[in-house]
Parts: C-alpha cells; sequence; structure tokens
C-alpha cells in the first residue's frame, strides 16, 4: 500500500463545509462544518449512514449539489491541480469541467442508472475522452478498448459497444469503473460503488480498485457505510454522523481504537468471526419439514412464449425449531422464493411443505390447496421493503390489527385493542403512536411495526426476508436485538434471508447457503464461517470484508487458506 | 378472367403477402417475429374497429332503401310499400347486421371497397375521393405544426424546472448573482407564459380559438380567409397559360396558414405539456448526473441525454395524437368553412344520415391512426435499444 | 439572516413535531400539499366562486333567463353600464340609466298611402339593416339605482323534493336589481332575454350534464378497468382491445352518430338532456379504464398487498380495504382532471346543434350562437359566455394539476 506520508501539499481540502437544505419543511442543516483533506494517492474512506451527509459532500466536489442546497459562505473546497489553488466553489462555465471528470470522476451506486440507457457505452466513453483528452474518435475508441480490458472485462471488443441493460451487475460497475478512469482523473470519488452488488463481486471490484489505484497513482474518496469494506481499502477514515464529523484518523486508528461511540456501533454491525455462539449440543426437533420442494415461474421468453424458470430446485429440508435460521445466497438464488414458499405464496411445482406441533395440521404443496387461514396464525413475513409492505391509507393500529380482524380472531373491538397494544409494547412501539399514519415513521420504525403485525396473531414462525437490508446500520442493530429478543421470549422460530452475510454471523444459529435454487450447505453458524466445506461457501466466506489486523486475524488467515 | 379476378381481390393479395413475408422473416429473426405478431394485431384491431362502426352505424334513423325511394319519390314516382320492400331486398338490407357487416368488410377486405353513399348515389370510394386526402393533409399539417411548436419551447420549459427565480449561491459576487437572477427570471417568465398558453389551448379549444379569429377579423374590419382560395383563384388551374401560377399558391398560402394553425392549437397547447413532462421525467434521472459528472453540459448535455431519451415515447404518441386532430376537424371545418372529409362527415351523420359513407370515414380515420401506431411501434424496437429490450426480450 | 434562517429551521421542525402531521390521514396529507400550491389555491376560489353562483344562479342573476323575462323593449341591447358618478353627481350606490328604443323616423301612413319615395327613403335610411335595430337613447336624468336583495321573479332555491317528500325551498329575493325597468350588465340577445342571467344558468346545466356524465364513465371505467385487472387473463385480452379499439375512433364523430340516433325518438329536453350525458360519459371510458387497468395491477403487486393475504385476509376485504382505497384519491383527481374534457365534449355537441338546443341555457347553446354573423358584427356581448367558459376551464385544469402533484401518496416517501 502506498501510505503518502510526505508533507506535500494536499490534492484536495475541505475547510468548513455547511449546506443546508430549503425544504418544504424549512431549512435542514444536510452538512455542518465539515473539514476533510486528501492527499495525492491516498484512499480516503468517508463513513456514515444514510442521511450523514457523505454524498452531498461528494457532489458538492464536483459542484452536483441539487438547487434547493445552500452552500454557506465561509465553506471552502481547494483542489490543487497543476500547482495552483483552485477554488472548487467559484468555478464557473466551462471551468467547471476540471472537478467534473477532468482532475476528479465520479463511480455511482448504481451502474445501471448511471449510463444512459439508449445510448451505447463506447458512445459516453468516446464523448467523455473528447471532451477532456481532445482525442480523436478512433483514438478515444482504442484507449476505451484498452481501458475495458484493464478493468477485466472479458471480451471487450464486443462489450464496448453494447448498451448497459446488456451486461450483468458486477460487469457494469466495471463499465463504470472504466468510465470514470477515461479522463485520467488525479482524485476518483466512489459512492457506495460496492453496495448494491454480491458479496464475491464486491470482493473483486474492491480487489480491482485497490490494482487501479496503484497503477493510475491517484488518490480515491470511498463513500461508505461498511467498515469492514473501508478496512480493506482505506488509508485514513472520517466518519460522519448527521452531517458531522464525529472521528477522523488513520484506518488502523479509528478501526482498532475507536473513540466515538458511533464508530463503535458500525464495529458492532461487522461479523465477530471469534466470537461465534456455541452449536447447540442437541439439535433441537424441527418446526417444519420441506421435502423436495421446486418453485417454477413462467417468464415471458419473447411475446407469447412463456418457459418455466425454476427458482428452486427439488429442495428437502428440516427447519429446527427455536432457533434463528439464517439463508444466505447471492441475488437469483431462490432465497426469497422459498421463503415465500413456506407462506403459501410462491407457486410450487412439486413437493410438500408441513409444519409440525400445530393446533390443526397444516400441510400443503403442489396439488394440496392451502388452508390459508390456518397457515397464517402459524407462520408470517417481515417484509424487505418498509414503505411499501405498510398501506399508506391504514392507521397503524389497523394495520397491525389487520390479521385479527381480517381471521375474526378477537371476539369484540376491546379484545383487538388489547392485544394490538400489547404487541406494540413488545415491538418496543409507543402506544401514542397506533393513531399515526406509517409516513410518520422512519424505515427502523416502519420494520418494528412490519414485525408487529407478523406477531399479533401469535404465530409460531416467521421469514424475515432482508427485513434489514434497507437500513442503516445503527437501526439494523436495534431491530437485530429486537428480533432476538422475541426469540427468546416468545420462543419464535425465525427465518432469517439476507445476503449480507455479517448480519447472518451475528444474529443466527443455524444458516443454510442457497444457490441456484439448491441448497449447498447447512450446519451451525460455527461451521458455516470458521470450517465451510463446500467450495462455494468458503469462496463467499472469504469475500467478507473484515476487519483484518496482524495480530488478530487468526480467522482471516483460515479464509485465506481457503480462498487461495 | 385471371385478370379480372385479381382486380377484384388485389388489397386481399396485398395483404397477405405482406403477412407472408413477415411471417417468414419473422423464423428466423426475433425481431420480424414481432413485427408480424404486431401486423396481426393492427389487423385485429381493424376488425373490431369497423364492428364497432358498422353497428354504430345501424342506430341512425333510415335506410338507404327508404332514402332512395324518397328520391325517387320527388322525380314524380309513385311508391308504395312494397316497393320500398323490393328495394330493400335488392340492397342486401334485409339481411341480418352481422351478414351486412360480413358483406361489407368482405368488399372491403378483397379490393379496398368501402360501400356505397346513399345519399350521394355513388360509391363511397367515389364520393370521398380526393376529399379524404386533403383532411389528411390537414391533419398532417396540423401534427407538424404542433410538433414544430412545442417540441422547443416544450424542452425550453423543461430546462426552467428546478431553477430559482433568484440567484441564490453565496459563493458568487455581487455582480454575477444579479445578472445571473436576470436570466433566471427571464427564463422562469417565459416558461410561465408558456404553461399559460398550453393551459389556454384546453380551455380556449379549437373552434372557440377560430370565432375568437373571425371576431378578430370582424374587429378589424377585414374579410376572414374562408376556404382554401379566395373567389378569383378557385377555379384557375395550377399550371395556366404563363406556366405555374405563383399567385395562386400566394393566394393558397395566405389562406391556409389559418386552418393549420386552428386545427393544431390544442394539439400544440397539449404537445407542449407532454414534451415538458416527458423531459422533466427524464432529466431528473440519475445518468443526466452521471453525464454532467463527466463534463458534458449545455446543449449536448440536454440534448444528447434526456430529450434523446423521450424521443421515443414522443414518437409513439403521433397515431393518438392524429386521432385528436382529427377528433375537432369537423367542428374546425364548419367553423372556417372547409369541404374535405370532416365536413363531409357531419354532412354525413347530421344532415343526410348516410351510415355507409360516415362509418367509411371513421373507419379510414381509425386505419391511419392504427397504421400510424403500428409504424411507430415497429420504428421504435428497430431503433430505441430499451423498446427493443421490452418486447423482444434480452436477445 | 442566519438567526432568521436558524428560526425558521427551528419553527418548520416544531411544526413537524405537532400530532396532527402524523395522525393526518390521505386526505387531509393532499389538502395539506395542495395549500402550498399557490395558482392551485387561487383555481380553486374562481372555481369554487363560478360553481356557486351557477348553482344559485336564480338568486345571482337579476332577470328570469326564460323567454318570460325576456325584456321586449330591451332586444338586442349592449350591456349597460355600472356607474358612480356623471355630471349629475357622485352616488355611493351604483346605477345604470334608462334606455329607451330609438322610434323608426318612418311614416306609416306615407307609406301606407304608397309613395314610392318614401319607401326609397326608408330603405336608405337604413332603418331596416341590423347594426340599426339596437340603437337606443340613453336619457342620463333618469338613473336607475342598484338594489340588493330585491324581490323579483319566484323560483326554487333548493328542490330536495324526492318522491313523497316535498322539499322544495322557494323565494322570490335576488341579489340585486334595479328599482324599475331592467338591468341588463351583458346586453340581451335578439329576444331580449339577459346574457348574464342566461350564463349563470347555463354554468349549472353544464356542469351537470357533466357531473352525470362522470358518473357514468367512471362506473363504466371502473366496471372495464377493474375486471381486466383484477382477473387477467384471457378476459383481459379481449377487454383491453375492444378498449383499443374504442380509443382508436374519434370520439366527437361518435357522439355524434349517437346524437342523431337519440334525434328519431321525441325526447323531452330534460331526458335528452340525460341522455347525452350518459352517452359522453359512457363511450369516454377507455383512457380511465386503461389507467384503472394499470394502477390495479401495480398495486395488486405491491407488498402491502401481499402483507395483507398473508394475514388471511379475503379477496373481498382485500379489494374493499385495500385495493378500493388506494384509488379513491386517484379517481377523484382524475375526475376532476376530466371535467374541462366532458364539457367540452357537451359544448361541442351544442355547438353544432345535436346536443342541447335552444331555449335551453348551457354554454354550448350559448356559444353556437356565437357562430352567427349578426351577433359576430352587432352583439359582441354575446361573447361574454365564451369568457366564462375559458374562466371556468382554465380554473378546472390550475385545479386539476395542483391537486394531481398534491395526491400523490408517495412524493413523501423519501
Amino acid at each position: 500500500m502506498i501510505i503518502n506520508n510526505s508533507n506535500r501539499k494536499n490534492l484536495l481540502e475541505i475547510r468548513d463545509l455547511s449546506i443546508d437544505f430549503n425544504t418544504d419543511e424549512g431549512i435542514v442543516h444536510a452538512v455542518d462544518n465539515l473539514s476533510l483533506s486528501i492527499r495525492p494517492g491516498e484512499v480516503m474512506g468517508l463513513v456514515g449512514g444514510s442521511g450523514s451527509g457523505k454524498s452531498i459532500t461528494a457532489k458538492s466536489i464536483m459542484r452536483m449539489a441539487p438547487n434547493n442546497a445552500i452552500i454557506q459562505p465561509a465553506s471552502k473546497i481547494t483542489l490543487n491541480y497543476q500547482d495552483q489553488a483552485v477554488n472548487v466553489l467559484k468555478l464557473r462555465g466551462r471551468d467547471l469541467r476540471l472537478v467534473r471528470g477532468g482532475a476528479v470522476s465520479m463511480i455511482f451506486q448504481e451502474p445501471m442508472a448511471s449510463f444512459a440507457p439508449a445510448i451505447r457505452i463506447s458512445d459516453q466513453i468516446i464523448q467523455t475522452m473528447q471532451i477532456h483528452l481532445g482525442y480523436s474518435k478512433d483514438q478515444a475508441r482504442r484507449e476505451g478498448i484498452a481501458l475495458f480490458e484493464r478493468v477485466g472485462i472479458v471480451d471487450p471488443e464486443k462489450r464496448f459497444d453494447q448498451y448497459v441493460f446488456e451486461l450483468s451487475g458486477g460487469m457494469r460497475q466495471r463499465a463504470m469503473i472504466a468510465m470514470a478512469l477515461s479522463t485520467k482523473p488525479k482524485l476518483l470519488i466512489a459512492d457506495e460503488p460496492t453496495t448494491a452488488l454480491d458479496v464475491t463481486i464486491q470482493a473483486q471490484v474492491l480487489d480491482l480498485m485497490m490494482e487501479l489505484r496503484e497503477q493510475f497513482g491517484m488518490a480515491m474518496l470511498f463513500i461508505t457505510h461498511d467498515l469492514g469494506v473501508v478496512s480493506k481499502i482505506a488509508d485514513n477514515v472520517t466518519v460522519m454522523q448527521c452531517g458531522k464529523v464525529v472521528e477522523v484518523g488513520s484506518a488502523d486508528q479509528v478501526l482498532y481504537q475507536p473513540k466515538h461511540s458511533y464508530t463503535k456501533c458500525l464495529l458492532d454491525a461487522l461479523p465477530h468471526l471469534d466470537n461465534l455462539p456455541e452449536a447447540p449440543t442437541h439439535t433441537p426437533e424441527p418446526l417444519l419439514s420441506i421435502t423436495n420442494l421446486s418453485i417454477s415461474y413462467p417468464i415471458s421468453v419473447s411475446g407469447r412464449k412463456t418457459e418455466l424458470f425454476k427458482a428452486v430446485n427439488n429442495i428437502s429440508l428440516d427447519l429446527p425449531k427455536g432457533q434463528i435460521i439464517g439463508l444466505v445466497g447471492e441475488s437469483g438464488s431462490g432465497k426469497t422464493s422459498l421463503g415465500k414458499a413456506m407462506l403459501g405464496a410462491a407457486p410450487i411445482s412439486s413437493g410438500t411443505v408441513e409444519y409440525h406441533h400445530t393446533k390443526k395440521k397444516v400441510k400443503f404443496g403442489a396439488g394440496k390447496a392451502i388452508k390459508r387461514k390456518r397457515l397464517a396464525r402459524t407462520a408470517q413475513l417481515v417484509f424487505q421493503d418498509p414503505y411499501s409492505s405498510l398501506n399508506p391509507r391504514m392507521t397503524v393500529r389497523d394495520i397491525i390489527a389487520e390479521p385479527l380482524e381480517a381471521m375474526k380472531l378477537t371476539k369484540n373491538r376491546e379484545e383487538t385493542d388489547r392485544r394490538v397494544i400489547e404487541v406494540a409494547k413488545r415491538c418496543h412501539i409507543e402506544v401514542e403512536h397506533l393513531r399515526r399514519f406509517p409516513h410518520a415513521f422512519s424505515g427502523g420504525q416502519r420494520q418494528r411495526i412490519s414485525i408487529a403485525r407478523a406477531l399479533v396473531c401469535d404465530p409460531q414462525f416467521i421469514v424475515a426476508d432482508e427485513a434489514v437490508a434497507a437500513l442503516d446500520v445503527s437501526i439494523q442493530d436495534e431491530i437485530l436485538k429486537l428480533l432476538k429478543e422475541l426469540k427468546e421470549e416468545l420462543g419464535l422460530t425465525i427465518l432469517f434471508i439476507s445476503h449480507d452475510l455479517s448480519v447472518i454471523a451475528n444474529l443466527c444459529d443455524w444458516v443454510c447457503v442457497m444457490k441456484q435454487g439448491e441448497i449447498v450447505e447447512q450446519g451451525s453458524v460455527r461451521q458455516i464461517f470458521l470450517d465451510p466445506q463446500q467450495a462455494y461457501t468458503q469462496k463467499l466466506i472469504s469475500s467478507i470484508p473484515l476487519l483484518t489486523t496482524p495480530g488478530k486475524s487468526v480467522q482471516g488467515a483460515t479464509v485465506l487458506k481457503h480462498s487461495a | 378472367m385471371f385478370i379480372q379476378f385479381l382486380a377484384d381481390t388485389w388489397l386481399l393479395w396485398i395483404l397477405l403477402s405482406i403477412g407472408g413475408l413477415l411471417w417468414w422473416s419473422g423464423r428466423a429473426s426475433q425481431y420480424f417475429n414481432y413485427v408480424f405478431r404486431r401486423y396481426l394485431l393492427a389487423l385485429m384491431t381493424l376488425l373490431l374497429v369497423s364492428g364497432i362502426v358498422f353497428s354504430l352505424m345501424e342506430v341512425m334513423p333510415g335506410d338507404c332503401a327508404e332514402k332512395y325511394i324518397a328520391y325517387k319519390n320527388t322525380q314524380g314516382e309513385i311508391i308504395t310499400q312494397a316497393d320500398i320492400q323490393a328495394e330493400r331486398v335488392r340492397m342486401g338490407l334485409d339481411k341480418s347486421l352481422p351478414e351486412r357487416w360480413g358483406r361489407w368488410i368482405t368488399n372491403l377486405t378483397l379490393r379496398g371497397d368501402l360501400g356505397f353513399s346513399c345519399a350521394k348515389r355513388q360509391t363511397v370510394n367515389l364520393a370521398l375521393g380526393n376529399r379524404f386526402w386533403v383532411s389528411f393533409m390537414f391533419c398532417i399539417a396540423g401534427l407538424i405544426f404542433s410538433y414544430l411548436i412545442a417540441v422547443p419551447f416544450g424542452i425550453f420549459s423543461a430546462f426552467t424546472i428546478n431553477k430559482p427565480w433568484v440567484e441564490k449561491n453565496p459563493q458568487y459576487s455581487k455582480m454575477e448573482k444579479l445578472f445571473s437572477t436576470v436570466l433566471l427570471s427571464l427564463q422562469k417568465i417565459l416558461d410561465l407564459l408558456l404553461r399559460i398558453i398550453s393551459y389556454l389551448g384546453l380551455a380556449l379549444p379549437n373552434f372557440l380559438l377560430a370565432l375568437t379569429i373571425i371576431l378578430l377579423y370582424v374587429f378589424a374590419g377585414e374579410p376572414m380567409p374562408t376556404g382554401l382560395f379566395s373567389d378569383q383563384w378557385r377555379n384557375v388551374p395550377w399550371f395556366g397559360n404563363n406556366g405555374f401560377e405563383v399567385e395562386k399558391l400566394y393566394d393558397f398560402l395566405s389562406h391556409i396558414w389559418l386552418p393549420i394553425f386552428v386545427i393544431g392549437w390544442s394539439a400544440t397547447a397539449l404537445q407542449l405539456q407532454t414534451v415538458r413532462a416527458l423531459v422533466v421525467d427524464e432529466s431528473n434521472k440519475l445518468y443526466v448526473d452521471a453525464a454532467r459528472a463527466r463534463g458534458v453540459e449545455g446543449v449536448s448535455l440536454w440534448v444528447g441525454y434526456p430529450v434523446r431519451h423521450s424521443i421515443s415515447p414522443l414518437f409513439n404518441s403521433i397515431g393518438f395524437d392524429f386521432q385528436r386532430i382529427f377528433n375537432d376537424l369537423p367542428i374546425v371545418a364548419i367553423v372556417i368553412g372547409l369541404t374535405d372529409s370532416a365536413a363531409l362527415l357531419i354532412e354525413a351523420l347530421a344532415m343526410t344520415s348516410d351510415q355507409e359513407l360516415a362509418a367509411a370515414i371513421l373507419f379510414l380515420v381509425a386505419l391511419v391512426v392504427i397504421s400510424m401506431n403500428f409504424i411507430t411501434d415497429v420504428v421504435l424496437a428497430a431503433v430505441d435499444p430499451r423498446v427493443r429490450k421490452s418486447v423482444l426480450g434480452n436477445g | 439572516m442566519s438567526v432568521i434562517l436558524a428560526r425558521f429551521g427551528r419553527k418548520s421542525k416544531q411544526k413537524k413535531n405537532d400530532e396532527s402531521y402524523y395522525t393526518a390521514g390521505q386526505l387531509a396529507l393532499i389538502k395539506g400539499r395542495f395549500k402550498k400550491k399557490k395558482s392551485g389555491v387561487i383555481a380553486a376560489w374562481v372555481l369554487g366562486t363560478l360553481v356557486f353562483m351557477g348553482f344559485f344562479a336564480p338568486f345571482f342573476s337579476p332577470i328570469d333567463p326564460t323567454i318570460r323575462g325576456a325584456d321586449a323593449d330591451y332586444r338586442r341591447g349592449a350591456p349597460q353600464v355600472l356607474h358612480f358618478w356623471d355630471e349629475n353627481g357622485f352616488s355611493a350606490r351604483p346605477f345604470s340609466y334608462t334606455y329607451t328604443k330609438e322610434k323608426s323616423k318612418i311614416d306609416i301612413k306615407t307609406l301606407m298611402s304608397g309613395g314610392l319615395d318614401a319607401l326609397d327613403a326608408f330603405i336608405s335610411s337604413g332603418a331596416l339593416s341590423s347594426s340599426s335595430q339596437n340603437k337606443f337613447n340613453v336619457d342620463k336624468n333618469e338613473r336607475r339605482d342598484i338594489q340588493f336583495f330585491v324581490q323579483g321573479w319566484e323560483y326554487s332555491l333548493l328542490d330536495l323534493s324526492v318522491g313523497e317528500l316535498d322539499l322544495d325551498i322557494r323565494w322570490d329575493r335576488h341579489l340585486f336589481g334595479v328599482d324599475q325597468g331592467q338591468i341588463h350588465l351583458m346586453g340581451t340577445d335578439e329576444d331580449g332575454k339577459d346574457i348574464f342571467s342566461r350564463t349563470l344558468h347555463a354554468i349549472w346545466v353544464t356542469l351537470s350534464i357533466a357531473i352525470v356524465a362522470l358518473v357514468v364513465k367512471l362506473f363504466t371505467s371502473l366496471l372495464v378497468g377493474g375486471i381486466s385487472g383484477y382477473f387477467g387473463g384471457r378476459i383481459d385480452t379481449v377487454l383491453m382491445s375492444i378498449t383499443e379499439a374504442v380509443r382508436v375512433i374519434p370520439a366527437i364523430p361518435i357522439y355524434l352518430a349517437c346524437a342523431v340516433a337519440l334525434a328519431q325518438f321525441d325526447l323531452t329536453p330534460i331526458q335528452r338532456y340525460f341522455a347525452i350525458a350518459v352517452i359522453i360519459g359512457a363511450l369516454d371510458f377507455a383512457t380511465l379504464a386503461r389507467r384503472l387497468r394499470t394502477h390495479i395491477l401495480t398495486e395488486r403487486n405491491q407488498d402491502y398487498i401481499l402483507a395483507a393475504q398473508l394475514c388471511g385476509s379475503s379477496t373481498w376485504r382485500i379489494i374493499w380495504r385495500h385495493l378500493i382505497p388506494s384509488f379513491s384519491s386517484y379517481i377523484i383527481v382524475d375526475t376532476l382532471i376530466n371535467f374541462p374534457y366532458v364539457i367540452l365534449a357537451e359544448t361541442s355537441l351544442s355547438f353544432l346543434g345535436l346536443g342541447l338546443t335552444e331555449p335551453v341555457n348551457s354554454l354550448g347553446v350559448l356559444l353556437q350562437k356565437a357562430q352567427d354573423p349578426d351577433i359576430q358584427q352587432n352583439m359582441v356581448w354575446q361573447f361574454f359566455p365564451l369568457l366564462v367558459f375559458v374562466f371556468m376551464i382554465m380554473a378546472f385544469v390550475f385545479v386539476g394539476d395542483a391537486l394531481r402533484d398534491a395526491a400523490d401518496p408517495y412524493s413523501e416517501k423519501k
């Protein structure tokens, strides 16, 4: 790693940056007195939750702040470019190109949305090169293809002329990186470049970025909410919370001797592989059994013709009672379909699902009708999206009471209210809030409402489908705590579906790994994370961005051994 | 004999050969497969339209036989009920509705025969003749007019959205702020004006606009340029003894602007809103920001990104824009005194209740709209990768 | 400056903490957002005033708009301007003057006696040309003072009679009038009917046609779109191809055909009026039905619908508690946006003489008269309904636009 400790001038210097937003509800302070400096060749990690002001900071470096943003007069952003100090905030017109592609480039979180959908990637890259480097079309084309090769895109000549939707997720991000590098910038701003990617691809992209950074010798401002990623790539780290910098320092300092509570909270969210729970001595009896389950969706191939797409292929599985079971897999592995099938919400083409120890028999499968009400009292779902899963036109009380009223489980309104209040208290929802509508709540609170709705009819089993994926780390933590609490107090069995291995490691007792519609491996958390047997699991585990320090990397070392 | 057979069935052969060609190409290429299916869909819709139009005409009072007999009556012949019945049988009007519709549609698909106009006492094809083309050209001219005005101004209007009236960036000096504020205000005022015009387009529909213009002419004390030519030029051929009559062209142009302006007016206003909304939608997308972050700016940013991406949906609506323009045409035609097929339609519907003529005109308009929709769909699938992906899958 | 800003910030925060914001239902939220749009609020007031005046038209009009109220002495009369002062002095009460028709200068007797010269003189004097028919003498010394709440013709203010229940509130007071004679703010037509009163009455007639048409339209659209969207599959395909075919045919000619078909029945004006409204509504379902279908399709795939299913809700409960509320605000907004179009359809029909006809007062009927060259040249004031029409539609469009933005339930999502 190049850690540039010389006294050379800073490449970028931000002093007292304050940004306010002029919204309908009045002025909102987005960034408050932020100061930050980046030396040439340095990788600065900018860490914070959503709404912490990290993205708007990056945008204001490129002078791309939205129109309702007010950058306070005391703020200064200076870019040292070719021995000249440029006041970025005073740039106008054509000079803006210096920070927009010229010396500074940006990688966005969603590569799919950052390329114009109806223009070939090649044309967009060539246009950029022509603007900044004055290349001829042919030269730009040659350079572009070379760059594509450099970022590891297979068959670059062909891919270069394709449209963005024709590439896979990982390829898109690589193309985005090639685009950002095409102008040979001195500073690369990467705004959550790997968040939307699967963990194995995330690892590849991070490796690529490290490699390129050494080759091009550019500085990087790496924005993320994940300290694990930061530990892999950053030299220095700045932690932001609510528009304020709460901690600055070298990566080692911040990661291993955190001072601020928020940093500690972020660190807690990382998987603690040295502190995994012991596997229980005896395997509990199964709550539900899945036998030879397959799920197929009809997809339209072209026009009228439809084909069956097999999301889940012949799975047999027993879920142990009273545990939190993690279901891990990359996107498209069929984990959500499997979860929904257990609730009778996916088209089962063969096989059965059977719940044990229920008052009335609950068994369904291919050709066997679902007794919806019996099932609803046994098993419930907590959704991924806290926004679309709550009807915006109902009060929280009505939302939580929905199962009771729909199945007429209570005798009168008083009893319904009593049970709603009871379950709301259990999920730490204030009773006064029951009169409110969902729009009044933040994502984390909405997820609590969603959980309360699932619990109100006393089910034995809950499927939580990526239930914390849309939430910030600190709020994630609260929801996970709540789930653990519920498991212990109510003896609930929870199937926790996630692509995020760190969450799984911190929460679950038992883990199943899925790949392309099949269960690859299952076992206790310890087994899966510390001693994975299958090659796929090993690859997955080794891709987790863990904190690796020379002294403590016992697990890291084993992981590395497997990945090699 | 064979030639006669071909001449009687020429349209069917054209339709069949187009279909066959598309089907044959569609076996190998996914795109032509789509075109073929789209072609079948268009024919299906046409069939449905003809059915709806034909049964609609059934509710109109009177039938051809009665009218014919009434006509003969005026010639001094004495007619009995039996004569009417005989005439009905001769014209095939005693058959049931599906039967007559079947015959009509068969004649149409075989040789483009649109039926017989009882009021005009000639075939519909003859009675319509050029007039349909005149209205068609009117609508197209109105369409072009509306696009020519609406697209640039709509884009401009979209360009000003999200911009403040006053420059507030505290980093700028006073002079810079003042200059910028004046520029912004000018843009916003123009935008406001455009928006009011676009609302007026709805509140002051075409026929009322025509009335207003007439009123203005009355106030100015000048004669209103009705029709397409002044009286002195109406019957002068385009190519007279002195070669091409340039004067006639001038006369024509001085008359033609009014109907085109009036016909295009509401469409322009509506189009202004559509273009604005489309471009605004696109310009809020992330890829525009990404392009800006690469240093693309000004005209090349706007034209190259949001505008380019909103062309497809705009192009896609041409068929229905045409229909909307034709919708207003009959009333406008009456107000400013045109004698095209729209006026004929009113005549056929309201005065002579000439069912087959009215049905034919409606059917032809629907035919134009459906073919336009077909063409835009097919062209877009070839040109726009997003559309191609959605209709062809990932191939 | 910054102090003010800071205060602003705090104030807004307090506002956010207000419990009423959190417990506000969708309608209250829409209302709140709507109030932020100035143009919409102004338009809403204009519209409200117009509709109110239209609904209580008899109260606001000084003169009976039917032939009974026609002013035989003031046919083709120009608008009578209200004055506050003239050379005779100032008056706090606005007044107009007494108008008397200019007597034609011909001597009937000489004409009768057959003098050709007299006939010549009569023709050349221009007494026969229409422009001379509305010449009036103004007697500035005879003021007609405006009075408020004057007694006039009796009318039914609010007719709530349904079946047996007889609840017809009748009144004979009018907002304003003059002490003697009549006042014609916007002049009169060739029968001497007051244009101002006719226009006010026409507003409500046109609006009520639009309301009936929209209700019918809503019903058909809901039926077609709902069935299509909820059941999907083959039903959807069939219904949607019919909708598509209807959408392709220009609407006004279809209305025309139906109106002509109506003409063969012997209908009273009232029946005719409802028949036209029903036709306009029933044939205009294509666009809304398609939108409702897409709306149902997208809404059906929302997570909260799945959540309700997994909670054991029955299909009817889902439709009733979740789906219908989900597009009720949407339908309200769409209906309001469609008002101008339906009004236009009615006006277009009446304009062609195929909708309502004289002596009914509807905006279309009044506008149709404006086609007459005589009116264009000699009675420009008969264009007053056009002005009212433009104002009303503009108000509708502005309100509809503002409401559409306000009703988007996810606009505050992120």
